[in-house]
């Protein structure tokens, strides 16, 4: 092979050049000069999109909260707008649930179609966090991932969900839980996982919330597979039903993302007779309703939303029903993530009043710096607070007997340490 | 104790539901060669249409069961054969490989697009499949428990998985064991050109093959929807997951597969139940199937043949600019990148000229493929997770503290180390097997590495700054653009360079010719490591530059599933040139936005994406070879037409020159009462013509004996006779017909009997099935038994373990009982001891006197001349004498092997 040496270094001069015009450049800053600017704000309006996954290969939807986000800006719109500016919402874009068609939407609404703002961002992998930090483009929705944590440009009307060990972490599930079941004392709490990373995260930050609360923990386990459920769900039932020191704990929480696993472990764990609580945050959603076998599975399963429930009768609940059915005609459906939309654009409202009318990226970020806003329908928020804490508001829907009703109303708690 | 027994029990309805997916799988493989990715997205599709008849439309299962599963599913198969795998059976692996996993892209985006479309465009009342979640299966509603004993659960859903799926392996082992359509499948898997021969429809066959296979997949997508949901990421991971079982059964045995999948059902549980250790590491229980696999193909892999029949040439294509000046050939690319980056600087806005940036490091990642695809010939399904772990590595050595080029550099050599890494298995593994192995590493990085939070810092990723090259940043777009530009540039030359080198014609050999590169000293695994390593570095390079780009990278930014996306979009464009990957990536980028102006659905990109497996199936070479071949076309039918005038100028001088030395074209007599005849034949491969007008007479009750030095194309007479070889001009005539436009099968039928060179018979057949394919009827092969005692004694052994006489024998045995018209028997007596030539010899003697027409090709013409009434000598590409056995004698025969043209007539 010695007659292959002068290509070779010709191929090897070649990388080496390459390498030396990358080694040659130097880290910067992703500062942009670019951003920060007033980019879609006019005289009379504010032109705002957002980024939702509408779409995903699991069937999970958060494509209710376009809806949601319409309907507040339509109320907005109809009492004159912020400071004589209406809202131009241009829609949300899908990311599929994909990392990359995520960033793509964030900078087609940004360079292309030029909005001010994203609202709403509910999206778990949502990709375009850090190109909207670095151009300083602001956006609000349900924080749900850690990339909504400590930056900026990011607000989530919730907080943040996944703060550092060390920083403050939601209670008011476990409290929740406990108001309940009327006092935590000597009660044991399983945490199901899945066996992913994301997941994995979230049964630290439920276990701090539950032990917080008062119960005492079972165990907790990620071990079902995370790319699709499993066909058999003995082994791991089994586990459970053994694990508060040989019978079952009275408490399980799930922390699994996607409906088919909360049917199938649910199902399979009544069928091993577990008599206790079950609660998660995605049951939450009308489409359960239509399947009696569905139905029969989350019977009596405790979902928590965010939000004060639909079933409750606060005038800010009332109002967003009328709205969303304004906005979404009669079919409209109410799902968790139209109240998300809802209360997002909510909060984005509220920033925008405090920029003043003098409105540019930099005011905006200036005003939600330091914000603080309540209300009955998702509790508060309060910024810089909210980009490393929970807002540490929930509430629990009981779905009994096909449908859905106030288990407790929304409430707040302090947070604690993780 | 009950547990385990549960464990094990429920186990197996999960078993039972890969090991169907796997037998659908094993059967269409060996069946046709191609390994279908799409299994899983078939599976899909049934469930979905079963879905929306049951919950959409309220249909009783009874009703859409057998719909979904016997006709749709299988209704399917026949489309997706007749549409591409029918042509991709003789296209290379990769493009086998490519289009399949773009059906798998492609599949459930159209089921899913077409609900789209009926809810809302039509406004169908049907549940959209966000309501997936509620689907239900075969079994009755509600559903029942029992507690046989112990703390174990069964339900009537399991029962009715388990049942179903046994039941229809039954139906399947009888249906390729017990009928005469499986004997048929069997015998075209085995050897197909072969089967045509014996009038076996093997399109037809395929055919079958493909709609069972379908059906198969359906059954366990129906039975698998309860447990999986309409997830058609769940259907795919299960195809992997059932693959595995496929790789235990060798691709070959079903039922080896099918018991392998019922293991791994149970294996997954007990992991399940008592693996605690597992525990501490993320993905690893999620990660059972892939780590089976990868195991599985390293011992099993090995010694792994090619299943018979199912070769498909890999060769390089012909470069069609090859007759270009240099300078020709680079001109559109020059321009091309000249007016990308006078739009850059000039009209281009941040947005349009983000996504070239965007669209150019996805191309500088694809020039991996061009290396180990393109040029290497193989299929690293694993290429996201190398830009992804050198984008990780980068951003962990970055976060460190290291300078950023140190960083970049260390992302390169963890992919460059890991791309050796995979290369390892590859070393022994070809095709198929190593595109499997590249995939179950790729999943084992999404579900084991990715997930170690140290590596890749949880879901939060790492942060990795925008570069300055000190006077401008890749902050700015236009920036990003050159720079890519340059590093492509670089790229490319050091691609050519390889292909150029003495290593690049290494690889080459080795990929054309494994076995003969490594006869004349070159190092296969050596050069397979050297691509391998270099791929991942550019992949890596990419990779980093991506991450840089977007300002992060998490562990879920570039998904496996992604790279297969990829590899989809290359291929389609042009694997083996660098051009193709940049348009790739180009079309990547900026594909989805054009699109976005016709369309908000998400799945129409997808579908297009998929579909261009269609196309690949046709044009494998992608779509600017494509362009480049049409091109090539239309310039040397120019070509032709000025040489056709030059030829017509000067042809009354040639033709007034020739004619008196030109004899009669020789002709075997009695050409008009002939029962096979070939008329002016031309005919070769590809632009290499073999016969340049074949004249041949062979009349009933007669030998012709045809003789002539290797190399004249007497074979390739015998395939245009046979129907296997399509002439390019002439005709083939059989009992006066023109049956020139017909395939084999159908001549086979009509009594032409070919017993091609080598052995004429189904090697992993039995003796029995070998004849029972052109004898159907027990009393005809009972006859066969009377004549050839030998046979009879070895009726249930394999025809490949018989001795080469006996194979020799066996082929020709149905001819002995059912005379066919015409006996074509292409070097019958190669390689075979003096004895069983004297028996072949008595039978064709026999078959004769009962008025068969018989043509005789022998290289040897000693003892074929004791037998021939007429003797046809063959010269390169022309009979240049025929006439009677009387007027042979030795000066002849010397001369017509000599090659001395006329053979003494004048």
């Amino acid at each position: 092979m010695n007659t292959s040496t002068p290509p070779r270094g010709i191929a090897l001069a070649a990388v080496a050049t390459a390498a030396l015009t990358l080694a040659g450049a130097c880290a910067t800053s992703n500062e942009s000069s670019s951003g920060g600017g007033s980019g879609g704000v006019s005289d009379d309006s504010i032109k705002v999109g957002g980024v939702l996954t509408e779409t995903s290969a699991t069937g999970y939807s958060t494509g209710g909260a376009e809806l949601g986000a319409k309907a507040r800006f339509d109320r907005a719109n109809a009492e004159g707008g912020v400071h004589g500016r209406k809202i131009e919402f241009v829609g949300a874009e899908d990311d599929g649930m994909t990392p990359d068609k995520g960033a793509a939407a964030a900078k087609k609404l940004v360079q292309k179609e030029k909005v001010f703002a994203l609202v709403p961002v509910s999206a778990p992998q949502f990709g375009g966090a850090e190109f909207l930090e670095q151009q300083k483009v602001p956006w609000l929705g349900w924080a749900t991932g850690p990339f909504w944590c400590g930056k900026r440009s990011a607000f989530g009307f919730n907080g943040c969900l996944a703060p550092k060990p060390g920083q403050q972490t939601q209670t008011w599930w476990g409290n929740q839980v406990a108001a309940q079941l009327g006092g935590a004392k000597g009660k044991k709490v399983w945490i199901q996982a899945t066996d992913s990373t994301a997941s994995k995260y979230a049964t630290q930050t439920m276990s701090k919330s539950f032990t917080a609360a008062g119960f005492s923990l079972a165990g907790t386990s990620a071990a079902l597979p995370a790319q699709s459920p499993p066909q058999d769900w003995s082994p791991y039932v089994n586990k459970i039903m053994k694990s508060a020191g040989g019978k079952a704990p009275d408490v399980l929480v799930s922390t699994m993302a996607g409906g088919k696993f909360a049917t199938g472990l649910y199902t399979a764990l009544k069928k091993a007779g577990f008599k206790g609580l079950i609660t998660d945050a995605t049951s939450y959603d009308p489409h359960v309703l239509r399947d009696p076998q569905t139905a029969r599975a989350l019977d009596g399963v405790y979902a928590a939303p965010q939000f004060e429930p639909y079933e409750s009768d606060l005038p800010e609940v009332r109002t967003m029903k009328a709205d969303l059915q304004k906005a979404g005609g009669a079919s409209a459906v109410l799902d968790q993530h139209a109240a998300t939309g809802y209360w997002s654009a909510d909060v984005f409202l509220k920033m925008v009043e405090k920029a003043g009318e003098d409105l540019t990226r930099e005011s905006f970020l200036k005003a939600a710096e330091a914000f603080a806003y309540e209300n009955k329908g998702f509790g508060r928020i309060a910024f810089p607070s909210g980009k490393t804490a929970s807002n540490g508001c929930g509430s629990l829907v009981r779905l009994e007997r096909g449908a859905f009703t106030v288990a407790q109303h929304l409430k707040c708690f302090d947070n604690t340490t993780l | 104790m009950s547990e385990l027994l549960g464990y094990v029990l429920s186990g197996l309805v999960t078993g039972a539901i890969f090991a169907l997916m796997a037998s659908g799988l094993t059967l269409s493989y060996s069946a046709t060669g191609v390994f279908n990715f799409a299994h899983g997205a078939v599976g899909f599709l049934t469930a979905l249409l079963f879905f929306e008849l049951t919950t959409g439309l309220g249909w009783p299962v009874w009703a859409a069961g057998p719909l979904a599963v016997l006709a749709v599913a299988p209704l399917l198969g026949y489309l997706l054969h007749r549409l591409m795998f029918r042509g991709l059976a003789a296209a290379g692996e990769t493009a086998q490989i490519v289009a399949t996993i773009g059906l798998t892209i492609a599949l459930p985006a159209l089921g899913l697009w077409a609900v789209d479309v009926l809810v809302d465009t039509f406004g169908a009342d049907l549940p959209k499949v966000t309501e997936g979640a509620s689907a239900r299966g075969l079994g009755p509603r509600p559903v029942h428990t029992w507690h046989p004993f112990g703390g174990m659960s069964l339900d009537s859903d399991q029962l009715t998985t388990f049942v179903l799926a046994v039941l229809a392996a039954g139906a399947l082992w009888t249906l390729l064991r017990r009928t005469p359509l499986g004997l048929r499948m069997r015998a075209t898997v085995d050897r197909r050109s072969l089967a045509a021969l014996r009038g076996v429809d093997a399109d037809a066959a395929s055919a079958q093959a493909w709609m069972l296979s379908s059906a198969l997949g359906g059954l366990a997508g129906v039975l698998a929807v309860p447990a999986l949901g309409l997830d058609s990421n769940a259907f795919t991971v299960l195809l992997f997951a059932s693959a595995t079982a496929a790789v235990f059964g060798r691709l070959q045995s079903i039922p080896v597969t099918f018991a392998a999948g019922l293991g791994l059902g149970v294996v997954q549980n007990l992991v399940a139940g008592y693996a605690d250790f597992a525990e501490k590491v993320t993905g690893f229980r999620t990660a059972v199937p892939a780590i089976l696999l990868f195991g599985g193909l390293l011992v099993l892999g090995r010694a792994r043949g090619r299943a018979a029949g199912s070769i498909a040439e890999d060769a390089p294509p012909p470069d069609y600019l090859a007759d270009l000046p240099r300078w020709r050939r680079a001109l559109p690319w020059s321009a091309g990148v000249l007016a990308l980056l006078v739009w850059t600087f000039t009209i281009g806005d941040d947005y349009w000229v983000g996504l070239v940036a965007q669209g150019l490091v996805l191309a500088l990642i694809f020039c991996s493929f061009v290396v180990v695809t393109g040029i290497g010939g193989m299929v690293n399904l694993a290429q996201a997770s190398f830009a992804a772990l050198a984008a990780l590595s980068a951003g962990l050595a970055f976060d460190k503290g290291l300078p950023f080029p140190l960083a970049l550099l260390i992302g390169v050599l963890a992919a460059v180390a890991a791309g050796i890494l995979v290369a390892l298995p590859a070393l022994r593994l070809g095709g198929r097997v190593l595109a499997l192995a590249t995939l179950a590493l790729a999943l084992l990085a999404d579900q084991v590495l990715f997930q170690v939070d140290a590596f890749s810092n949880g879901t939060v990723g790492w942060k990795l700054p925008a570069f300055s090259l000190g006077f401008a940043d890749t902050n700015d777009a236009r920036v990003r653009v050159v720079v890519l530009l340059a590093v492509i540039g670089l790229v490319a030359l050091l691609i050519r360079n390889l292909e150029r080198s003495a290593s690049g014609r290494a690889i080459l050999a080795v990929r054309s010719a494994p076995t003969a590169a490594q006869s004349v000293g070159i190092s296969a695994p050596r050069a397979k490591i050297t691509l391998f390593a270099l791929a991942s570095g550019i992949a890596g390079l990419g990779g980093v530059l991506y991450a840089t780009f977007n300002g992060q990278i998490t562990a879920t930014d570039l998904p496996a599933l992604t790279g297969f996306v990829w590899l989809a979009v290359v291929v389609l464009q042009g694997v083996r040139r660098v051009g193709g990957a940049v348009l790739g990536g180009l079309v990547m980028a900026l594909f989805p936005e054009v699109l976005g102006n016709v369309t908000d659905s998400q799945y129409v990109g997808m579908i297009l994406f998929g579909l261009g497996g269609v196309i690949l199936a046709r044009h494998p070479d992608g779509v600017l070879a494509q362009f480049a071949e049409r091109r090539y076309r239309r310039r040397k039918r120019g070509e032709r037409l000025a040489e056709a005038q030059t030829a017509v100028a000067g042809a009354a001088v040639a033709a007034v020159a020739e004619r008196p030395e030109r004899p009669e074209r020789p002709e075997t007599p009695d050409a008009a009462g002939a029962v096979l005849r070939l008329q002016d034949v031309v005919a070769g491969y590809g632009d290499a013509t073999v016969l340049r007008g074949v004249d041949l007479a062979v009349p009933a009750g007669e030998v012709v004996a045809l003789l002539g030095p290797n190399g004249a194309g007497k074979s390739t007479a015998c395939a245009v006779a046979g129907g296997t070889l399509a002439p390019t001009a002439g005709r083939v005539l059989l009992d006066g017909r023109d049956v020139t436009a017909w395939p084999a099968h159908r001549r086979a039928r009509a009594g032409l009997y070919l017993a091609p060179e080598g052995r004429g018979v189904f090697p992993a057949l039995t003796v029995e099935e070998n004849l029972t394919v052109r004898l159907p009827s027990a009393r005809d092969r009972a006859e066969v038994y009377d004549r050839l005692p030998r046979l009879a004694e070895r009726r249930s052994v394999a025809a490949g373990a018989l001795s080469g006489g006996e194979q020799q024998i066996l082929a020709l045995a149905p001819a002995l009982v059912r005379p066919p018209r015409v006996l074509v028997a292409d070097e019958p007596s190669l390689g075979l001891a003096p004895m069983v030539v004297e028996q072949v010899f008595e039978l064709f003697g026999e078959l004769r006197d009962r008025g068969v027409a018989l043509l005789v090709v022998e290289e040897k013409a000693s003892e074929v001349l004791a037998l021939a009434d007429t003797v046809a000598f063959m010269g390169p590409g022309r009979i240049i004498w025929a006439g009677p056995r009387s007027e042979v004698d030795e000066e002849k025969l010397t001369s017509a092997y000599l090659g001395l043209a006329g053979v003494g007539d004048q």
